[in-house]
């Protein structure tokens, strides 16, 4: 356990720790582009240069190990001047154009300027080296090459998490460029991370480019509802419209967030995103689609099955039961849906594709309910009459439905995901617009926040059970989702 | 029927005659007065070096502001007739009649020419020729009260009724004051008839100096001109309407009613300013021009013919009008407002015993002359 | 040591006292502007705004009614970095960013907007553009309007030289010019 001191301040640290690892632990800051805490050390940026005390020069806080008696100095002149000298050079051929740059806002090159250097530069514009300006690497992706300071951390990506390699410095010296390898595409599952790795503007994601300035974003907690990894993620949004999601790093579930989890957020504002009610083939105000599917709920009253979902938060399962218990009156409801789970690919794509199996064992364990198999059995049985589910969870009894073609109830937040032979389809509100809460496959509860409203007219779930519900002529007084939640141990 | 005519000959043609009049000189002095409020502006504007309204235009013809006051007339009458929930419905509706009406009937008592033959008929250029035509104008002027203190009453607003209140002590005051200047001309000419009273201007004093009633009562008659422009409430004497700082009798009032009141003091002025001509200036009298031409002190004569005489009258007294009016305008804009306690003042203890002095100085001048 | 300043309030003579003799210099002094202005209106000091016009004073501080500048080959100087729509505080410039398929100079403004009706024309946004691309120099004062659409100025409203004035300063500007120069 070396014991070492950091401006002033000592620190007994573990044995490996580094001295920039044993800073942040004081809470001192030492700036750094290459360094990052889930990929290798490089130590090819020289930002993080510290003085330590009997060592001739300065040093790399990422790359030195803290050792006994260590004296490490980060605010001397000397680590000043270096720190200075480090961005003059990492900025003597960077084009400047942060005016048509979407890192700009968040960017290293700016934020420590303006911390460490605010010097003027002692080269002339026009000597400045040019390069490749953007070009577009795989679907998600945009890399200048200008722009970049070889800080390599796209490339230790690449190779250490997705372990795809796609990535490499091409040439030597002056002349060196990040480039794709020989026959390689830039296709991998997490390809969007490099976007918010890279510490300048040289990789920028092609779904986020122009689209809006980082500054204006504001930011709230969700969580990725791609599959039962349920990776925390945060919702980017300005003016009601969500510009992007990015991951919150967090040590039990993820880092990073995978493509298709970044990029679900756009089926909140998608064209066929649904804002009022679809009775067959039509689209119908929300109150008289309600009215018509709570007519053939009362018409078939003992008949009606209820089926939840892995999608709906543990909420609006809970009202689902609430309806089949208290209002329908029926013990065809169902909230058991077998899953395998484990993580897929080795970094966080899940088996199961859906957020919240094990949330919605827990309303089971709370409300009962038969198993899936039985309520095929049944339905082919014709006991069951008219089926009301989430879209999505309609393709659990998918082959029953098929057979006994009850009238089948869906609520769906999209209409693609609308299943065949649906009879009547209620909008929702997605879990960027109202809360929710998930319990991932390892057990973890998961809560989203509202980033946005939903569309004019759409409520969140449990509101519409509570409005299916006073139709039928049971009310179910569910005002909150927290009502719903009644009974339900998280 | 032929008989009927023949026997109420005179009566008829003299109704006729007299319903000719009032609307030839009703319609001149109604389109007087709404030219008076564009007048008010331009004149304003070109004393303080601006250019006055001037946008109101008709096909792109704006005749430097010609079309204000229909454009005005259009605005008021457009405008919503908003009565107070409160307010005393008939008393709110009669206050404007009120203001107006005693004003417009005294118009029928002066005279704007003398006589004018058409068809071998006489023609007198009066609507009324009243023995008491004086007392008339006293009379009437004093119903314009009535107009001031309904409108603050039935308003049932504690700052209209203070206004109003304001309002009446002061045309009452002023009243007075006014009454008191014209006695000295009563006692002079004899006659209280109007028409008399212009002709007896006619005279010369000494030979050459028209005997006009400025002349023989110059006191009186700047007494008589700040008691016409109290009672006819203008600045400075306008506190109580005091149309954009002091809260007024009229307040709750808008459209035309409001417009009835505005329009009230524009036609005030108009008859101000032809008091002021009849009683010293020589009503339609123009200096040196008998019935039959001019004819100069030295002796020579300009023989005219009767018509043109009768013009020349009829012109003179509009010209003596529109001064007049011209100079209330110019007075509105040159003078700052006076405060109430010194507009009583000046009444009571300045304008009075001035006024009952000028009665007594008069009475001994006409004992020392011995016309009494 | 207060300084006492002596007022000669000398007390009214009669003349002044009866008020008639100065209110008649009063009515005498307006009576002459009327006069004046009357037959010879050349002090009348109104102007007729805004079929007649003041010229503008010119000075390096006036700001008059936007444009947005254009490059040599007419493209837009404007590169979408949002500056001035961060810089406003009057909330009046909506800008939607698009990219150029094969120009050096990517971004350009598929949607420049200024709402007349809300800018306060501060000049903030002239001090916030790095590329020089918008400024107030138009000398056209935005007045009324008939109603709100007419007073928002979209891209091509904005979009002018002042003639004999294609710029060419601009970091990203200079790419441009760079790259036309190439082409040509």
């Amino acid at each position: 356990m070396p014991k070492l001191t950091i401006d002033g301040k000592s620190i007994e640290v573990a044995k490996g720790t580094t001295v920039l690892e044993a800073a942040a632990k004081l809470g001192v800051y030492i700036p750094r582009y290459c360094y990052h805490p889930s990929l290798s050390i490089s130590g090819n940026c020289r930002m993080c240069l510290v003085e330590v005390e009997k060592a001739p020069k300065l040093l790399t806080a990422c790359s030195t190990e803290a050792a006994e008696g260590m004296v490490v100095r980060t605010d001397s002149e000397k680590v000043k001047a270096a720190r200075r000298d480090v961005l003059e050079y990492l900025l003597i051929n960077h084009p400047l154009d942060c005016p048509i740059c979407d890192q700009a806002g968040e960017c290293g090159l700016q934020d420590y300027y303006m911390e460490y250097s605010l010097k003027k530069s002692r080269f002339a514009a026009a000597d400045k080296v040019t390069r490749q300006k953007r070009r577009a690497l795989g679907p998600h992706l945009v890399l200048d090459n200008e722009r970049c300071i070889l800080c390599t951390r796209c490339v230790r990506f690449c190779s250490e998490v997705t372990k795809t390699s796609e990535l490499e410095v091409m040439e030597r010296a002056d002349h060196s460029f990040i480039d794709l390898k020989e026959g390689k595409a830039l296709d991998n599952d997490y390809s969007m991370n490099i976007a918010d790795l890279c510490p300048v503007g040289a990789w920028t994601s092609r779904d986020f480019r122009f689209k809006q300035r980082v500054w204006f974003l504001k930011k709230t907690p969700t969580v990725c509802l791609g599959c039962a990894t349920g990776c925390l993620a945060e919702a980017q949004h300005n003016e009601n419209v969500i510009y992007r999601v990015m991951p919150r790093p967090n040590a039990e579930t993820n880092t990073w967030l995978c493509d298709r989890g970044r990029l679900a957020y756009k089926a909140v504002t998608a064209g066929d995103r649904l804002a009022k009610g679809f009775i067959k083939n039509g689209l119908i105000d929300l109150e008289p689609a309600l009215r018509e599917a709570a007519t053939r709920i009362d018409e078939a009253k003992g008949a009606v099955a209820v089926l939840g979902s892995p999608w709906l938060s543990i909420e609006d399962n809970a009202a689902l039961a609430a309806l089949a218990i208290e209002a329908v009156k029926t013990e065809n409801f169902c909230f058991d849906f077998p899953a395998e789970q484990g993580i897929k690919d080795g970094i966080l794509i899940n088996k199961d594709a859906a957020p919240n199996t094990a949330g919605v064992k827990l309303v089971k364990a709370a409300r009962g309910g038969i198993s899936l198999e039985e309520l095929s059995r049944r339905l082919l049985a014709g006991q069951i009459k008219v089926v009301i589910t989430e879209a999505r969870a309609a393709g659990f009894i998918k082959e029953a439905l098929k057979a006994a073609a009850p009238r089948l109830i869906t609520f769906a937040t999209n209409r693609g995901e609308i299943p065949q032979g649906a009879y009547a389809t209620l909008p929702y509100a997605s879990y960027f617009e109202t809360p929710g809460t998930f319990v991932n496959y390892q057990g973890l509860k998961r809560r989203t926040e509202p980033a946005v409203t939903p569309p004019e007219g759409v409520k969140p779930l449990w509101g519409l059970v509570n409005k299916l519900a006073a139709y039928s002529g049971d009310s179910l007084h569910l005002n909150s989702s927290e009502d719903a939640l009644k009974g339900v141990k998280l | 029927m032929i008989e009927f005519f023949e026997a109420n000959k005179d009566i008829l043609l003299f109704t006729l005659a007299a319903g000719l009049k009032v609307l030839v000189f009703m319609g001149g002095i109604m389109g007087f007065a709404a030219l008076l409020t564009l007048a008010e502006r331009k004149v304003s504007a070109l004393m303080q070096d601006r250019v006055g309204p001037n946008r109101a235009s008709v096909f792109g013809f704006a005749f430097n502001g010609l079309f204000h006051p229909i454009a005005d007339a259009i605005k008021m009458i457009m405008k919503e007739d908003f009565v107070p929930g409160r307010a005393e419905k008939l008393l709110f509706t009669l206050a404007p009649f009120f203001a107006l009406v005693p004003v417009l009937a005294l118009f029928a008592v002066i005279p704007f020419g003398d006589y004018v033959m058409v068809f071998g008929y006489q023609l007198d250029l009066q609507i009324a020729d009243l023995p008491l035509g004086l007392f008339l104008v006293l009379a009437l002027s004093g119903m314009a009260i009535y107009g001031v203190f309904l409108a603050g009453w039935a308003s049932k607003n504690n700052f209209a009724l203070l206004g109003a209140m304001r309002g009446a002590a002061q045309m009452v005051s002023y009243e007075v004051v006014l009454g008191l200047t014209l006695v000295g001309l009563l006692m002079i000419y004899g006659s209280a008839n109007l028409q008399d009273m212009v002709r007896a201007q006619g005279r010369l004093l000494f030979g050459a100096v028209p005997a006009w009633g400025v002349v023989l009562q110059p006191f009186a008659f700047i007494l008589f001109l700040i008691a016409a422009i109290a009672e006819n409430k203008r600045t400075p004497f306008d506190l109580v309407e005091g149309e954009s700082e002091i809260i007024g009798y009229f307040m709750e009032y808008s459209s035309m009613r409001f417009a009835a009141f505005m329009f009230a003091e524009f036609v005030e002025i108009i008859l101000v300013s032809m008091l002021a001509a009849t009683l010293f200036f020589g009503g339609w009298q123009v200096p040196y021009l008998y019935e039959t031409g001019f004819i100069f002190p030295g002796g020579s004569a300009l023989p005219l013919d009767h018509y043109l005489v009768s013009a020349l009258q009829v012109g003179s007294f509009s010209v003596k009008t529109v001064f007049f009016s011209w100079f209330l305008l110019v007075v509105r804009w040159t003078l700052p407002r006076f405060r109430f306690d010194q507009l009583m003042g000046l009444c009571w203890k300045a304008l009075l015993p001035l006024a009952l002095l000028n009665i007594l100085l008069t009475g001994a001048a006409l004992v020392a002359l011995g016309k009494l | 040591m207060i300084s006492v300043k002596k007022v000669n309030n000398r007390p009214l003579n009669f003349l002044e006292r009866i008020y008639l003799w100065e209110i008649g210099r009063g009515l005498l002094v307006t009576s002459r502007h009327f006069f004046v202005n009357l037959f010879n209106p050349k002090k009348i000091v109104t102007v007729s705004y805004p079929e007649q016009r003041l010229p503008l004073p010119g000075a390096a501080g006036q700001r008059t009614r936007h444009r947005l500048k254009v490059r040599a080959d007419g493209s837009p100087k404007c590169v979408a970095c949002f500056m001035c729509q961060t810089a406003c505080p009057a909330y009046c410039i909506r800008i939607e960013a698009a990219e150029y398929p094969d120009n050096t100079v990517e971004k350009y403004p598929a949607v420049f907007d200024i709402d007349l009706s809300r800018c306060v024309m501060c000049g903030m946004c002239v001090e916030a553009c790095p590329e020089d691309a918008i400024s107030m120099d138009t000398g056209e004062i935005p007045g009324g309007a008939g109603d709100r659409g007419e007073l928002l100025m979209t891209r091509g409203d904005l979009l002018r030289n002042l003639p004999g004035e294609p710029s060419v300063k601009g970091a990203a500007n200079r790419l441009a010019n760079e790259y036309l120069e190439g082409k040509e």
